[in-house]
């Protein structure tokens, strides 16, 4: 199984990467570091599940997801951001996402994710 | 004197700290506005004290006035926060705080000072939480200066390096929109370094 994490910081990758290995240790790991490598890799790769940024240079999480939800409406993304105002929560909800989380992620909230919010 | 510098990994852990910072103070501030705000990526840049001032200008109307509230703290890391707005974004945030078309001065003063009591306090206690220490607050003082005046020389004569930690505020339907500085100086910066490399080792640990 693919997944693919979504982020212009290598370290929120990384604290990202570390609670997913937690729960699914055989996943593969795709990485990708603004909006418009992440479509390109979705396009290629076709992961089960993708993690998504929101500010991020070149293309932003919301026209990334955008991009994605055109590609495959069944798409399983999961928002992870440092913005945490109700509009945005909204917003994202609207276009497709399956949850938003507030950074940093935690062990918690990854196994909620993967509990109530991903079908893999 | 030793060189200070920030590795490639120190400067992105840095910058993911204040995005994480930044979204808790833009919640708040988003909140007392009833408004969304437009998130942008946290800027790091290091220089000598003498250039302070030409990178701050470079990012500012020298037409336009503008107010600065600066907010010292310290502790294991200190320095000082400085939120500059432009006089015209100021009467906006006035008038859409107070729904009135022309706020008086003290009305404006009050509107600032209150947006960058809850914009700094959090952004600051939310970075140190993340680097793991606490610190002090001091009293903002707030005033209304031409772009040239935002830095005054005598500010930073002491200082030999400098950190610009620097986002933008943005509010666009409202059109109230203004820039944060963190500044740390000298050994808050080996603070810095020491505490994001602590950081660091505990998270990939």
């Amino acid at each position: 199984m693919k997944i693919l994490v979504v982020d212009d910081s290598s370290l929120a990758r990384k604290i990202l990467i570390k609670e997913l290995k937690k729960i699914e240790p055989s996943a593969q790991i795709l990485e990708a570091e603004n909006g418009a490598i992440a479509v390109e890799m979705f396009k290629n790769e076709k992961p089960a599940a993708v993690f998504l940024d929101l500010t991020m240079p070149v293309m932003d999480g919301y026209e990334a997801l955008e991009h994605i939800m055109s590609l495959d409406p069944y798409a399983q993304v999961i928002i992870v951001s440092a913005d945490i105002q109700p509009e945005a929560r909204k917003k994202v909800l609207q276009i497709g996402a399956k949850n938003m989380c507030p950074k940093p992620i935690n062990s918690e909230k990854m196994e909620s994710i993967f509990m109530h919010d991903l079908i893999i | 004197m030793k060189a200070i510098e920030l590795n490639e990994d120190q400067i992105d852990a840095l910058k993911e700290f204040m995005n994480v910072s930044i979204g808790a103070a833009t919640s708040n501030v988003a909140e007392l506005l009833d408004a969304f705000a437009t998130m942008h990526i946290p800027k790091i840049v290091i220089c000598n004290s003498d250039e302070l001032i030409a990178v701050i200008q470079s990012e500012v109307d020298p037409k336009s006035k503008y107010y600065v509230i600066k907010q010292l703290f310290s502790g294991k890391f200190g320095g000082e926060c400085m939120f500059v707005m432009k006089n015209s974004s100021a009467k906006n945030l006035g008038n859409y705080l107070y729904h009135i078309d022309n706020p008086s001065q003290d009305d404006i003063n009050d509107a600032v000072i209150e947006l960058t009591n809850i914009l700094s306090s959090t952004l600051i206690s939310r970075l140190t939480k993340e680097l793991g220490v606490q610190v002090q607050f001091f009293v903002p003082s707030a005033q209304i200066v031409n772009s040239e005046d935002i830095i005054y020389a005598e500010d930073i004569q002491h200082y030999s390096k400098i950190i610009i930690i620097s986002t933008v505020l943005e509010f666009k339907d409202q059109n109230i929109d203004g820039n944060i500085y963190i500044l740390t100086k000298d050994e808050a910066i080996n603070s810095l370094i020491e505490l994001i490399d602590n950081k660091l080792e505990e998270l990939y640990s």
